[in-house]
């Protein structure tokens, strides 16, 4: 699904260059969930950012589902970053005065469907978050897990072959962080691929796979132990817990 | 993706009303205040009669009859020249005249109401050389005759607009029957009559036969020159009295060719004569030549036009820059756009489709203002009134300009704008 060899990402100004990725490579399989952590300034983000075709990269060799990308040009570039990926953010990125509908529509202008198709995926993305009941609310009418919920089905709704997440649980309460984590859980074991930054050890070690990186570069495959069963049901989210709304949540 | 990029354009002025007004107002008055000046200088110097101006010719000559002659050829000629003119039959048509004025009525009417009313008193064939529409009726067809052709603003006043062939107006107490009236004729500049500061006056209200008016004597209203002492116009025909003004059309380069030399013929024989001692100096002037050399273009509305370009340049900048910090503060929406799969094209497609939409409404804005820095100009200078016209390809120009100066000012921004690392407006 992703395979990147030997990329470097390096950043220059006047008097210094950072290396932000170095010879950097890493291969993802389809259907993975894959959480990458690293202290701060490590090149998480970058990676993200090179994955997400969002930066482009100085060196190496980078092929998305089979498609080298070195070399392509905006246009192929954007198709492929519409087609083939979904990103999720730490702070939802939901724009505040388009409708939750508006703001999952989005990436499927630029697919150039049709209203009928549109209406018919954003429906299916919100009704997978759990939330097609809220398609005409704003951002700001909904709590910080709704609208990270909105931006995974806005990340859903192209129907792409990897999931990008850029801590997407660093905004939220712990209670909200599991309902979202939860989620993305469902997603993967429906099949999509997803690569996840994250500072959460516990979150790290719920996935599949996480990778650290240090100095841009992967330092350990396996720093934390994969949770037992037993933790994962500690983690779990309790009936009673699903019954507490959230102070944030408002009905409208 | 129009409609959508329609629907983010409108989005988009809803969440910043102040600026996206500003800029609007600015490129408004910028196109506006140009636009009236273009429609002065449009009607200034704009071909009155395009489809034959080449063909139609003005007549200069030097024929002065004393030692201090005039230093270029003279506009008006003498009655005998301009028979001469009249007499050849080189051209396709040919039209000799002097403006006059009188005070006009209805002859049948029980009101003794009197309008004063510009005369043309010319030869016959100045109906087809001007293209003079005619709504009822037709030209005079001799150049003596109790006849007369009125305009249609006089037939208002007088008939108010009803066919009045056939009537008989009294003109400084003589009767002369209507033959032919004229539809509105509206000829800008007034290119048969620049002189004299005309160019924009209305086309005349009456036009009479040549020899008529002469012999009713009725007077010269416009520039003379004689080394007589002259009495009036009546005795004119065989003195040298210099008040006539000539047109001739002339279908082709050979006819022009050997009009020229039937002109310089005459005078070469009036030389020979004694009657001149002039260099043989005859010309013929095409209507836009003959504009250009009598510079009916105001040189002070040339100057200002050139401000209001310059001023336009300074709108554009202070649009452009508005518009940069509009879409710096947008940066956020461009970068996450950009993350969910839009291209630079279609995010410029969507700037641009905004700055369009932006172009049209200025556009329609800088046209009412146009309109409304006419009749400023009017209200402060009434001799502009028949030159401050908006004509309907300054219409379009308006709306041109505003949408060229819309999408220039937006032009930095969304450049600017797509140089945004995406990564960088994320988080």
């Amino acid at each position: 699904m992703l395979i990147m060899n030997n990329v470097s990402r390096i950043y220059r100004n006047d008097t210094i260059q950072t290396h932000a990725l170095r010879d950097f490579s890493l291969e993802v399989n389809a259907g993975e969930f894959v959480a990458v952590t690293g202290p701060s300034g490590s090149g998480k983000s970058t990676f993200l950012n090179v994955a997400g075709l969002l930066d482009s990269f100085d060196q190496g060799e980078y092929k998305l589902d089979g498609i080298s990308v070195h070399g392509l040009k905006d246009d192929a570039l954007s198709r492929l970053r519409n087609e083939k990926i979904g990103f999720i953010f730490q702070s939802y990125n939901l724009i505040p005065d388009y409708s939750i509908f508006d703001n999952v529509d989005m990436p499927l202008r630029y697919r150039g469907f049709n209203t009928a198709e549109r209406k018919r995926r954003v429906e299916q993305a919100l009704e997978k978050v759990g939330l097609a009941s809220r398609a005409n609310y704003l951002p700001s009418q909904l709590s910080g897990g709704q609208q990270q919920r909105v931006a995974i089905a806005r990340a859903l709704a192209g129907e792409p072959k990897i999931l990008l997440a850029d801590e997407p649980t660093g905004n939220l309460d712990s209670l909200m962080a599991r309902q979202v984590m939860e989620l993305l859980h469902n997603l993967n074991q429906e099949g999509t691929t997803i690569i996840m930054v994250t500072h959460d050890p516990d979150q790290a070690r719920e996935v599949s796979r996480n990778i650290q990186i240090i100095d841009g570069q992967i330092s350990d495959f396996k720093i934390y132990a994969p949770l037992q069963p037993s933790d994962k049901d500690k983690n779990a989210i309790t009936d009673e817990e699903k019954s507490i709304k959230s102070p944030e949540v408002m009905d409208v | 993706m129009f409609s959508y990029n329609l629907k983010l354009a409108m989005h988009s002025f809803k969440r910043a009303p102040s600026l996206y007004f500003l800029v609007l107002l600015t490129l408004s008055i910028g196109v506006g205040l140009l636009c009236a000046n273009l429609a002065l200088v449009s009607s200034m110097a704009g071909d009155p009669i395009p489809e034959k101006s080449d063909k139609l010719f003005h007549v200069s000559m030097n024929t002065w009859p004393d030692d201090q002659p005039q230093a270029e050829p003279l506009h008006i000629l003498r009655y005998r020249e301009a028979m001469k003119i009249v007499e050849s039959d080189i051209p396709t048509h040919s039209a000799v005249f002097y403006a006059s004025g009188v005070y006009a009525r209805d002859s049948q009417s029980k009101s003794l109401q009197r309008f004063d009313s510009n005369v043309r008193a010319t030869t016959p064939g100045f109906f087809a050389l001007t293209k003079a529409p005619f709504a009822y009726g037709n030209g005079f067809a001799k150049s003596a005759g109790m006849e007369v052709v009125i305009g249609a603003v006089l037939n208002q006043k007088i008939f108010a607009g009803k066919n009045s062939v056939g009537e008989i107006l009294e003109l400084d107490g003589e009767l002369l029957t209507i033959v032919g009236v004229l539809k509105p004729w509206s000829l800008r500049p007034l290119f048969y009559h620049v002189t004299e500061g005309r160019a924009f006056n209305l086309t005349d209200d009456i036009y009479a036969p040549l020899e008529t008016a002469i012999d009713l004597g009725w007077s010269i209203h416009a520039r003379s020159s004689s080394t007589v002492s002259n009495t009036g116009v009546q005795f004119t025909r065989d003195r040298d009295v210099f008040y006539l003004q000539a047109w001739v059309e002339l279908a082709s380069k050979a006819k022009q060719q050997a009009f020229q030399r039937y002109l310089d013929n005459y005078s070469q024989t009036l030389k020979n004569a004694g009657e001149h001692p002039l260099d043989i100096m005859n010309e013929l002037r095409d209507v836009n030549t003959w504009l250009l050399e009598q510079k009916i273009v105001d040189q002070k509305v040339l100057a200002f036009t050139l401000a209001s370009v310059l001023f336009l340049c300074v709108c554009v900048f202070n649009a452009s820059s508005l518009l940069l910090s509009r879409f710096h503060s947008a940066k956020f929406e461009v970068g996450l756009r950009r993350a969910l799969g839009a291209s630079n094209k279609q995010m410029l497609m969507q700037g641009i489709t905004e700055s369009v939409v932006l172009g049209l409404i200025a556009g329609i804005i800088s046209l009412l203002l146009s309109w409304l820095f006419l009749k400023l100009s009017i209200s402060f200078l009434p001799d502009l009134a028949n030159i401050a016209v908006l004509k309907p390809k300054l219409l379009l120009l308006g709306m041109v300009l505003a949408l060229v100066t819309s999408v220039s000012s937006a032009l930095y921004p969304l450049y600017r704008a797509n140089r945004y690392t995406i990564s960088a407006e994320l988080k």
